[in-house]
């Protein structure tokens, strides 16, 4: 906000969403204050607030308040937060093919796979869920170790992973979704 | 984004030719196990090959992408009746100009052609046992 007449400013270029969300720029986020920053900023930019102003800063405040939903999104969400964190050092997310050097991994990824595209089967679908957890939850403990000793290459194999688990949840998500 | 599928995707999408497995353990079966890791696919690629060198089929698994899916289902029909050495010289720019995959999707390509070479090597290792290999798990 402008500090003369208080009308609403346009978000910077590029801007820092760890900084915009007051976090340190590392891996472990308290998610509580992540939340209460989120609404506490939207309260203040929202565009439900602005529709009385002039058609500028509706804009803007369209334009803060999907910044501010992105911002929350990427550092809610241990992956994105991860790979945010990496591009953020300059280092890019994995490109190439995993091939079979990580075989035992891919094999298993292909494994939960095929149990996933088989007919639904209640029991099995919440074996799967739990699996895909606790391998969510180790990784993320091992990337946050990874970020902690500045080991970014370490941290990008990892996050690679995570990417597969993600994908696995999102399939499992549809899946549960009554048909 | 509203971009549309090729059809050529879509029906290989629909129908893909090939789904399936090989018997991982016979000796003239190679297997190609790869992934992209931007995009969390994963893509499995079977080839049998006879004794003149000649791949007499082959199979694909693959869990991704409309694309992904397309370009392995293309793979395995391109790779069969081909020898090794003529299949190894599949590109990604063949089966992505094929399937008119969009910029964006021409590493589904990039991966079904990693896939194809996966298998091949599998399957060159598997004749030579002399040579040394990494333990393969089972």
């Amino acid at each position: 906000f402008c500090p003369g007449c208080r009308a609403l400013q346009p978000p910077g270029p590029r801007p820092d969403l760890f900084r915009l969300m007051d976090c340190d720029r590392s891996f472990r986020v308290d998610a509580q204050q992540l939340q209460r920053r989120f609404r506490s900023l939207q309260r203040a930019v929202h565009p439900d607030r602005f529709g009385q102003r002039p058609p500028k800063e509706q804009y803007y405040s369209e334009q803060h308040s999907s910044l501010i939903n992105k911002a929350y999104q990427t550092l809610l969400n241990p992956l994105s937060r991860g790979l945010y964190l990496l591009e953020l050092h300059g280092v890019k997310p994995a490109q190439e093919t995993d091939c079979d050097g990580d075989s035992v991994f891919l094999t298993e990824i292909m494994e939960i796979n095929e149990k996933l595209a088989e007919p639904k089967n209640e029991d099995i679908l919440e074996e799967i869920e739990t699996l895909i957890k606790v391998k969510q939850e180790e990784l993320t403990k091992e990337v946050t170790a990874a970020f902690e000793r500045d080991d970014l290459q370490e941290a990008k194999k990892l996050l690679a992973k995570m990417k597969y688990f993600a994908n696995l949840e999102d399939k499992l998500k549809n899946k549960k979704i009554p048909s | 984004v509203g971009d549309a599928m090729p059809w050529q995707v879509v029906d290989h999408y629909e129908n893909p030719r090939n789904v399936g497995s090989l018997d991982r353990k016979a000796k003239n079966v190679g297997t190609g196990l790869v992934g992209a890791p931007a995009c969390g696919d994963v893509m499995k690629l079977q080839v049998e090959v006879d004794e003149n060198g000649k791949i007499i089929d082959a199979r694909f698994k693959t869990f991704g992408c409309g694309s992904a899916i397309a370009s392995s289902s293309l793979a395995t029909e391109w790779v069969k009746g081909k020898t090794v050495d003529e299949a190894l010289k599949i590109k990604n720019t063949d089966i992505a100009k094929e399937l008119c995959l969009p910029p964006v999707k021409l590493h589904c390509s990039m991966l079904a052609e990693d896939a194809i070479k996966a298998a091949l090597a599998d399957y060159k290792l598997k004749q030579d046992p002399n040579k040394e290999e990494s333990e393969k798990k089972a």
